[in-house]
């Protein structure tokens, strides 16, 4: 225990260990979602056959072309002695860098994501404190309610409600898009970044409130809270500085975890938005069957999900010392 | 809270502050498009060449009356005007006498030279294009002057006159160059069209500008500015047509007819199409589709014209073989089906199908009457029709069972054989071959024959109309070859699949096209009409 009064666990040994456990995790990801994209019927030339034009000498040329004729395991090889010196491969869709497509994509999806987890946090926690605070209260069970249902909808039904409504009906923000093809500037950035980032918040939201509204609740009954009660010190400081705090290390595990969920969300979120990110691309790619890119997609979130659980680990162990 | 409230406050705020809203103008047009173009590289794409269009011309292109008309050509060979000449050893010469003055966008004359680079270039084992179909057939080309192209075919090709209907690829740009490669033409293609790629920003749109001073004149065209919004969600597309934020979009679903055509300063504009929907009767995989009676019952249990009044809402018309009425190879003068489900029951029973255990369902030497019906999934109208039809056959003892597939597994199962039956439309191309897709020979992975249909008397005509150049004696063995499926009923056609494309009502000179070459194809001369 440090003079302070916390511990400080070594955090680099546990980071290494973790990571040395990953390997063959992702190795075992990797051939399964390789197996699987496989084991899917149709593929990269599928689009091919709806065109007359394309003669069938043409498909057997463009399969050879593609190492389409190779068999699983040798095309599977390469690909994974490629990936792991960094050579991600090139699109079966347009032959540009798999790499180069995603880092064009990416900043999209951060920006809509980390948007989307702001707005889930700053609606989530005073809903969740204030439902705690008046447990069993018209709030509480309002909020409640609304919770049930933003954890209910449907993603792409309630992203078309808002585009009927705000954008169709009362014409005060864009329908889609990131931005408007002309006179781009902050504004019309944040107005594109409305719709989307509410509908990909609002699960979230929703589940974060209620969880937080259980673990202060929790917190709230403890005789801590009571001893500070009886000895005057303020509501608020109360709330924030004593109850959130002990409720905000879990909330914080789920928020990082759910993290990764925020990105598969944004799949059907970018589809309804024709929102530019990795999601749409994803959702092309899946559609022509584009290998490179959808094992690149799924790798890194594959590695997205296992590092943020870590940093989720390391988080907690270090606001709750009771997990050391 | 109260930050909360303030954070949400400010995005409203700035959500009510003034956005991008305007009509079509002369200098502003948007198209809000389904999907991003793999490649701007017309003969390496595989997705429709709207966008490309306005950029790179084609020696000839296709008119909205599927005509073959000149574009960067003087004229169409023809044997009657001497650009066509069937040589003796079996082969064919096609003279192409290219439009003097024409110059690429960089000003680089555009000469014969280009179209001979062009052959060798799609021949070359160096490139992988999209097709390669009459490419292949060509053993060299002659260029005895800049504005002469002598392309020599191995052996007699009919679809000729289309051979250059992507255009050509710049020599002087790509030459000695890896073209998959070059992503510096593949992404804002070199091209003699009105228009030029401003910028493609990925994932979001294409915009193209005029380009000054085009070949056909200076003032044209008319509209400075084009902006190709990709957005692939159906739904979405159509929000924004009715939002006003997208003014253009090809091939509107026909179940979005209704929220889009009483939308103000909106035009709707239908046109038959060069597509046809209808059920392929895989007769290797269900030995009962091998008896004629039973192909000819399957088409008369259906109401054909119930299916496109009540679900297509009458928006396409009944139709009766593979060729489209748009084409010059088109005739009505074959068998028809009409409904008659006792024919249907007749027929079955006349085919040693009968109800025996009386479950309502035929069946003939102890095996039951049934096959799997596959559709596209997630396509309202596809998914109703296959329902009406699954009732329809019910009726006359035949059990239909439907499954719905997502459009990439489907082409793979087809192309493989792997089903009994299938809902679904074939793109017709521009010339009207049928050999792909009825000769014997070309089952998969040969062609699309995908009916399995053996006959020979077809195939014979089929093959002779691909070694006929003069229009008239082609057309003559193409209606012949379409009364021939007509009386095998190797298929059950349906309905024509009719284009809606949603323009802005004030835009003149839009005519639509049914062919690959889309609705750009005569951008030049679309003007916004002022008041």
């Amino acid at each position: 225990m440090s003079a302070t009064g916390t511990y400080n666990l070594p955090v680099l040994p546990t980071v290494l260990r973790r990571a040395a456990q990953s390997v063959p995790l992702v190795l075992l990801v990797s051939v399964l979602v390789f197996a699987l994209l496989h084991a899917a019927p149709g593929g990269p030339l599928s689009i091919y056959l709806e065109n007359p034009g394309v003669r069938p000498e043409d498909i057997e040329r463009l399969r050879r072309s593609l190492g389409l004729d190779q068999s699983l395991a040798t095309q599977y090889v390469r690909w994974l002695a490629a990936f792991v010196r960094g050579d991600w491969g090139f699109s079966l869709s347009d032959g540009r860098p798999v790499a180069q497509r995603m880092l064009e994509r990416a900043p999209a999806t951060l920006e809509l994501v980390a948007t989307s987890l702001v707005v889930a946090l700053v609606a989530a926690v005073p809903l969740g404190i204030r439902a705690a605070v008046r447990r069993g209260g018209w709030f509480d069970r309002v909020t409640g309610v609304l919770a049930l249902a933003g954890v209910s909808l449907p993603v792409f039904w309630f992203g078309l409600v808002l585009q009927l409504t705000l954008a169709i009906g009362l014409g005060v923000l864009p329908s889609s898009g990131r931005s408007s093809a002309f006179d781009v500037d902050v504004v019309d950035r944040i107005r594109h970044l409305v719709l989307p980032a509410i509908v990909l918040a609002a699960v979230h939201a929703a589940a974060w409130s209620r969880y937080l509204r259980s673990s202060m609740i929790g917190i709230l009954s403890q005789r801590f809270i009571l001893a500070g009660e009886a000895r005057g010190i303020p509501r608020r400081i109360l709330l924030v500085r004593h109850a959130l705090r002990n409720a905000a290390g879990p909330l914080l595990t789920v928020v990082l975890m759910d993290a990764a969920l925020l990105v598969s969300g944004a799949v059907v979120t970018e589809s309804v938005f024709a929102w530019p990110g990795l999601g749409g691309l994803f959702t092309e790619a899946l559609a022509r069957r584009d290998y490179p890119v959808l094992m690149a997609f799924l790798m890194v979130t594959s590695v997205a999900v296992i590092v943020l659980n870590l940093v989720a680990d390391l988080a907690h162990r270090r606001l709750d010392p009771r997990t050391q | 809270m109260r930050f909360a409230g303030g954070l949400l406050g400010a995005l409203m705020l700035a959500a009510c502050a003034a956005g991008e809203r305007s009509g079509a103008s002369n200098d502003l047009l948007i198209v809000g498009y389904d999907r991003e173009p793999d490649t701007m590289n017309r003969f390496s794409t595989h997705i429709l060449e709207d966008i490309q269009t306005c950029v790179v011309e084609g020696l000839t292109i296709t008119d909205e009356h599927m005509n073959v008309v000149p574009l960067l050509a003087s004229e169409v060979p023809t044997l009657e005007n001497g650009g066509v000449r069937l040589r003796p050893d079996g082969g064919m010469d096609v003279t192409w006498r290219l439009r003097p003055g024409i110059k690429w966008h960089d000003g680089v004359p555009f000469t014969s030279a280009d179209v001979k680079f062009t052959v060798e270039a799609i021949n070359s084992p160096d490139y992988n294009p999209e097709s390669t179909d009459g490419f292949d057939r060509i053993e060299g080309v002659d260029t005895p002057d800049s504005l002469t192209a002598i392309v020599r075919y191995r052996e007699v090709y009919a679809p000729y006159a289309l051979q250059f209907v992507r255009g050509a690829l710049p020599r002087h740009l790509l030459e000695g160059r890896d073209i998959d490669g070059a992503q510096d033409y593949n992404r804002n293609p070199l091209g003699t069209g009105p228009y030029r790629v401003a910028e493609w920003k990925t994932g979001e749109y294409v915009l193209l500008e005029r380009v000054p001073g085009y070949w056909r004149g200076d003032s044209l065209p008319a509209i400075r500015r084009i902006l190709f919004r990709f957005i692939a969600n159906t739904t979405t597309r159509i929000n924004q047509l009715r939002g006003g934020e997208i003014h253009v979009t090809a091939l509107v679903p026909w179940d979005k007819y209704r929220e889009v055509r009483d939308v103000p300063g909106l035009t709707i504009h239908r046109m038959v199409g060069n597509s046809y929907e209808h059920v392929t009767l895989n007769e290797r995989a269900v030995e009962a589709f091998r008896d004629v009676r039973v192909r000819r019952a399957l088409t008369h249990a259906i109401d054909r014209e119930l299916i496109v009044r009540t679900i297509l809402d009458s928006l396409a018309p009944v139709i009766n073989g593979p060729i489209q009425p748009v084409s010059w190879a088109f005739t009505d003068s074959v068998a028809r089906y009409d409904y008659d489900p006792a024919k249907a029951r007749a027929l079955l029973e006349s085919a040693g199908w009968r109800d025996a255990d009386g479950d309502g369902i035929r069946e003939r030497n102890g095996h039951r009457l049934a096959f799997t019906l596959i559709t596209q999934a997630g396509f309202a109208v596809r998914e109703n029709v296959s329902q009406a039809l699954q009732r329809m056959w019910r009726e006359v003892g035949v059990d239909a069972q439907v499954r719905l597939v997502d459009g990439t597994s489907i082409s793979g199962l087809w192309f493989e054989g792997k089903f009994d039956a299938m809902l679904h439309w074939w793109h017709m191309p521009a010339d009207p071959e049928l050999t792909l897709f009825f000769a014997s020979d070309r089952t998969p992975p040969r062609g699309r024959n995908i009916n399995y249909v053996n006959d020979d008397s077809l195939t014979r005509l089929l093959y002779a109309s691909d070694r006929t150049v003069d229009q008239g004696s082609r057309r003559t063995l193409l209606v012949a070859a379409q009364r021939r499926i007509a009386d095998l009923a190797v298929e059950i056609p349906l309905y024509n699949v009719t284009r809606l494309d949603a323009v802005p009502a004030n835009l003149v000179g839009f005519t639509g096209n049914p062919t690959n070459a889309g609705i750009f194809w005569n951008v030049h001369q679309w003007k916004m009409r002022t008041r």
